[in-house]
């Protein structure tokens, strides 16, 4: 163990990989505090630039948007009263009265320590947990790893904002799409004598072109929508080192269990750091002696949601690594990265690529300083680019993105790949179809079509797959997620109609 | 009499492509003796899943009232009329795609740049077309630089 983490160390630790990780923070930084922007935009607009890169370095710049992304949204939350990012809407709740009450470097430097210290609670998590479930789910045969990615699939669809079947939907369309072009039997499928679509389509320009086109229209949707209300933002920050120790000494507690619960919920599929953010500024509510300040400007709340979504960054590697099954966009993104550098993420990469696993770990921990070094020397900057509108930065990620796709095989194909993804998942976004299970069923299409012939070669029946005991807990779980989805569902429905009658 | 709604809408366009693919699947060999399930057996499944999900969302929105404000081709005018602009994006997309391998990266990439941005940010000020002069100006030898000496990708 300390053998390999050393030789991590001795990877991400020359001035190269260090250089790409400073990169990825500050990139990072910038895309979660532009709103409307995301963590996974970031991600998807850096991810080619890997495609030439070693493993550990395409990892390490990739590791970097994402410790800097999640701690991003705090800049704008304070400064404009808008979320950067999904995950950071709670900062909003105390960091911008904070910020209004004239102190908005205290707001900002509590939430970047607070940032900090998630991700490495974090990542002292993902160093524990990730080996013992890799080695548990090693004695995983293809019927359990069939059900797992079912159970997955099924749970991130139910968890689609209350639109279960449009989410089971989406999930399955994701997995047809992995079976155009040949497959492992070099049988030709859906290629409806069309010669480029015989090698099927590439993950990477359908992830960007469902995800990229519909969030950037939505984006400037919204603008039409709210016909941009231009602010005045004093950008002159000064942080108070002093003031937000004292601040964070009285957080210890709080920092603890907010970090453990976005772990945690990092570690679920098709949870993230929105649901992490909630559920930690929630508590620590619960938890406080004067709860009834939350909202106007207490640290506490600050603490509690920045510890929470930064600490999903380690939490969301569990999965991914351990079983090979991303929980969120972000992860599925990530595992693309180690898929396209010819690495399989799941147990037996703890066994094959050792390093890789150790320089993960380590990346994200020389993230969490890089990043709250940057953001503490550059607040103003970044305060600055988060004013960069949208009319700008739209045309400028489509053409990244475009290029992107074309680099990834040198072929133009690939834009009109992206291109036609694009208005298909713009579409589908109009339409209340939730993207998340369609990309994750696109990522893993493959392995559970490998895994599901796999079983039943090694047995033709059906049934195996229920008398096995793990693999039919997963199954019933899948099951039981979507029970619970409808009935949730109707909750919400009759609570809607209940409303609707009182008023 | 029903109307089109969003879910009918997209229910309806489901079912077509299972259609569609279902004749297609027909082109997929069959199964040789040392297989258990064909090649096809997989995306059938699949097909099949869709079929169902989609015909319980047509059903339930032909037994659940529309709003008004949720018929299919008012929202579809007022859609047009509210967002030209995305439109013509999409299709200013496609015109950069085609372009690409017929003027190579830097002559497609400029005109995209300029025109989208002249599109969303109007071209009403000097300010303005400074920003979108030095916006496209500085960013297409850039992207081409990182892209060929630092990633050795050759750009079209």
């Amino acid at each position: 163990m300390a053998d390999f983490f050393l030789q991590a160390l001795n990877q991400v630790g020359n001035p190269a990989v260090l250089a790409l990780i400073t990169i990825g923070v500050m990139f990072g930084i910038v895309g979660g505090s532009i709103p409307g922007f995301t963590v996974t935009m970031a991600i998807l607009v850096v991810f080619p630039f890997t495609f030439a890169m070693d493993p550990v370095s395409g990892v390490a710049l990739m590791i970097g948007v994402f410790v800097g992304g999640y701690s991003g949204g705090i800049v704008s939350g304070v400064m404009l009263g808008i979320p950067g990012t999904p995950s950071s809407i709670t900062t909003v709740y105390d960091g911008y009265p904070m910020a209004q009450n004239g102190e908005p470097g205290r707001a900002l430097g509590i939430g970047m320590l607070a940032s900090f210290f998630g991700t490495v609670i974090s990542v002292g998590v993902l160093v524990f947990f990730g080996p013992l479930i890799a080695g548990f789910s090693m004695n995983f045969r293809p019927w359990e790893i069939t059900a797992l990615i079912v159970f997955a699939l099924t749970l991130v669809a139910g968890l689609s904002n209350g639109a279960l079947l449009k989410g089971l939907l989406a999930a399955a369309l994701g997995l047809l799409i992995t079976t155009v072009g040949y497959d492992r039997n070099s049988n030709l499928r859906f290629d409806f004598g069309f010669e480029p679509l015989n090698s099927g389509f590439e993950i990477l320009p359908v992830m960007i072109g469902v995800f990229a086109f519909s969030q950037l229209m939505s984006n400037l949707e919204q603008l039409s929508d709210e016909r941009a209300t231009s602010q005045r933002v004093d950008t002159k920050v000064a942080i108070p080192y002093r003031q937000i120790l004292v601040d964070l000494a009285g957080q210890k507690l709080n920092t603890l269990r907010s970090s453990l619960i976005g772990s945690l919920v990092g570690a679920l599929p098709g949870t993230g750091g929105t649901v992490a953010n909630f559920i930690s500024y929630d508590q620590a509510k619960k938890f406080s002696r004067h709860p009834e300040r939350f909202g106007k400007g207490i640290p506490d709340g600050i603490v509690a949601s920045e510890s929470s979504n930064n600490a999903v960054a380690g939490g969301a590697f569990i999965p991914t690594l351990a079983l090979g099954i991303p929980g969120d966009l972000p992860m599925a993104i990530m595992m693309g990265v180690l898929i396209l550098h010819g690495i399989t993420p799941g147990p037996l990469m703890f066994e094959q690529n050792p390093i890789l696993v150790g320089a993960i770990y380590v990346s994200l921990l020389f993230g969490a300083v890089i990043m709250v070094i940057c953001q503490l020397m550059l607040v103003r900057w970044f305060a600055k680019i988060s004013l960069i509108p949208q009319q700008i930065l739209v045309p400028v990620v489509l053409m990244l993105c475009a290029i992107g796709a074309y680099a990834l095989n040198n072929n133009l194909f690939d834009i009109w790949v992206l291109f036609g993804f694009g208005i298909v998942g713009y579409l589908l976004w109009k339409a209340a179809v939730p993207l998340t299970p369609l990309i994750l069923g696109v990522v893993l299409g493959n392995n559970l079509e490998r895994q599901l012939f796999r079983a039943l070669e090694l047995d033709s029946n059906w049934l195996t797959f229920l008398t096995r005991p793990l693999s039919a807990l997963f199954l019933a779980l899948a099951v039981a997620s979507v029970v619970f989805s409808i009935l949730q569902n109707r909750k919400i429905n009759r609570n809607l109609k209940a409303q609707g009658s009182d008023a | 009499m029903y109307r089109l709604t969003k879910d009918r809408a997209l229910a309806l366009a489901m079912l077509l492509l299972i259609a569609i693919m279902l004749v297609e699947s027909g082109n997929i060999p069959e199964k040789t003796s040392w297989q258990p399930y064909g090649s096809a057996l997989f995306p059938r499944i699949l097909l099949s899943v869709i079929g169902v999900l989609a015909a319980v969302i047509l059903i339930k929105s032909l037994l659940t009232q529309p709003s008004p404000t949720g018929a299919f081709w008012p929202a579809i005018k007022a859609y047009l009329s509210n967002n030209r602009k995305i439109l013509l994006l999409f299709a200013l997309f496609g015109l950069y795609a085609a372009l690409l391998p017929l003027v190579g990266y830097i002559a497609a990439t400029l005109g995209f740049l300029l025109l989208s941005l002249a599109l969303l940010l109007g071209i009403d000020s000097r300010r303005k077309w400074t920003i979108i002069l030095a916006v496209s100006g500085t960013l297409v030898p850039l992207v081409y630089v990182v892209f060929r000496f630092g990633l050795n990708v050759w750009l079209p």
